[in-house]
């Protein structure tokens, strides 16, 4: 059983389309790279995962449960196993490195504080951050903030992992600080559902390739069958202009 | 110019005008927090809200901004009256004072809702927090920090010029004190001189208190000078 799954899922934005029946499954400790043009859709499929964009039809299920999004209490319990990581990282600007990755553990989960602060220091020292706690985002560069933030979404423990082109707002040189916390992650077993443009990174960490395009699931498989291989005209042409720099 | 000064008069009197600087002060911290409570009500109502209860905060705030505060606060003490309501000439400034407040408090806090970017709301959303804790933990501090000098000009605003408005209804602030005295010695001059000295120095530690408020809790670097 997948641990997380779309069937023929459908959402839009008023009269616009954005998905046209997307089916994907991401097995449990699996890494599911969605690639795509933009425009395709990608970001959209993680925001209907986190319960941001209403879908119009089809089904997302946990573990085989599928989730109602009209419900209150299903959706809370979807982002506790379920978290993302923005692309412009949207940390809270008026929090030190600590308030960001402390205040849901502390305010919706009432965990204890000595616990949370610990943890949330394991955290940042994992994501590389360690003896930044005390600084404010806006004190912090980019690649830097990136990190917070995917320490904040590991704070509340989840099973599935979102991210949305995590790297494409950073200078070239900070892309690979935040790649290595998500290489630590996916050593780990974390279930991770990507959205990226850094093919290289693609190949080497995921397990699977989902390519999409104009809201349509067009290839999924191995990267190297996907990347190097790919059977649609449309495929070829994406990855012959993104492989090339 | 052969007016002589007699200060002398004024400084048997200070003991007065310290009690009348003391009023102007309350009158002004309440009238700010009310109207701040009114604002941040009519902002909400201005943003989110149905568009029958936008239209209400669209008349108040176009009411009080366009009218004088002092017309406003005539028509609580002597307009009330002839509807059976008598209130204090006190009572009459801070009411009318806090809602003149609210009406412009309701326009600098909107312009804060707005400035909210949707991306921390967003996040603040995946992370499963609930509207009520979305407004206190990311959109009130977002905003306190944005619109905090518009506030502490706005405060300064009322504690001068809104209170001051007290003295033609018979209320010993700061000003209706200087006038109270000086229709007993006509020594104007010199209460005015004395009178203008302390509100100078009562918006100046006004100033300095709303600057290390704001750079403690808001991490907003007014400047004092």
């Amino acid at each position: 059983m997948p641990h997380l799954e779309l069937r023929d899922v459908r959402a839009g934005y008023g009269a616009l389309e954005v998905l046209r029946g997307v089916s994907l499954a991401v097995d449990r400790g699996e890494v599911v790279a969605l690639v795509g043009p933009s425009g395709s859709g990608k970001s959209t499929v993680l925001r209907v995962l986190m319960g941001l964009t209403p879908l119009s039809a089809g089904q997302v299920s946990i573990d085989g449960r599928p989730v109602d999004f009209r419900s209150r209490g299903e959706l809370r319990a979807l982002r506790d196993r379920m978290a993302i990581v923005f692309q412009q990282y949207n940390l809270f600007q008026n929090m030190t490195v600590m308030g960001n990755v402390t205040l849901a553990p502390l305010r919706i989960k009432r965990w204890p504080r000595a616990e949370v602060e610990a943890e949330a220091r394991a955290l940042l020292a994992k994501v590389g951050l360690a003896g930044r706690e005390d600084a404010y985002p806006d004190e912090l560069s980019g690649g830097q903030q990136q990190r917070v933030a995917i320490a904040r979404a590991l704070a509340l423990r989840p099973e599935i992992l979102l991210l949305d082109e995590v790297t494409s707002a950073l200078d070239p040189e900070l892309v690979n600080e935040v790649l290595d916390t998500i290489r630590t992650l996916a050593a780990e077993g974390m279930t991770m559902l990507i959205v990226s443009h850094e093919m290289g990174f693609v190949r080497e960490i995921a397990d699977r390739v989902v390519m999409m395009d104009a809201g349509e699931v067009i290839e999924a498989g191995p990267p190297a069958e996907i990347l190097d291989n790919p059977r649609t005209e449309r495929a070829r042409r994406f990855f012959g202009k993104v492989l090339r720099h | 110019m052969n007016y002589s000064f007699h200060f002398d008069v004024v400084w048997r009197d200070f003991d007065a005008l310290m009690q009348g600087a003391w009023m102007t002060f309350q009158l002004g911290v309440l009238a700010f927090w009310g109207g701040a409570l009114i604002g941040l009500l009519g902002a909400a109502l201005k943003t989110y809200g149905p568009r029958p209860l936008r239209l209400v905060a669209d008349c108040y705030v176009v009411f009080f901004t366009n009218t004088p505060a002092l017309i406003q606060i005539y028509f609580l003490y002597f307009g009330l009256p002839e509807a059976g309501i008598r209130w204090s000439s006190e009572a009459c400034v801070l009411i009318g004072l806090t809602l003149n407040a609210g009406a412009y408090l309701t326009m600098i806090l909107r312009a804060g809702f707005l400035s909210v970017r949707r991306t921390e709301l967003e996040a603040a959303e995946t992370l499963g927090l609930s509207v009520l804790q979305q407004i206190r933990h990311v959109i009130v501090p977002h905003i306190a920090r944005a619109i905090y000098p518009a506030l502490a000009n706005f405060f300064i605003v009322i504690l001068v010029m809104g209170t001051s408005i007290g003295a033609v209804i018979g209320v010993d602030e700061l000003t209706g004190q200087a006038i109270n005295l000086a229709t007993v010695n006509y020594r104007w001059l010199e209460y005015f001189t004395v009178v203008a000295g302390i509100y100078v120095v009562l918006t100046f530690v006004a100033s300095i208190g709303l600057a290390l408020l704001g750079r403690w809790a808001f991490r907003v670097r007014a400047r004092i000078f």
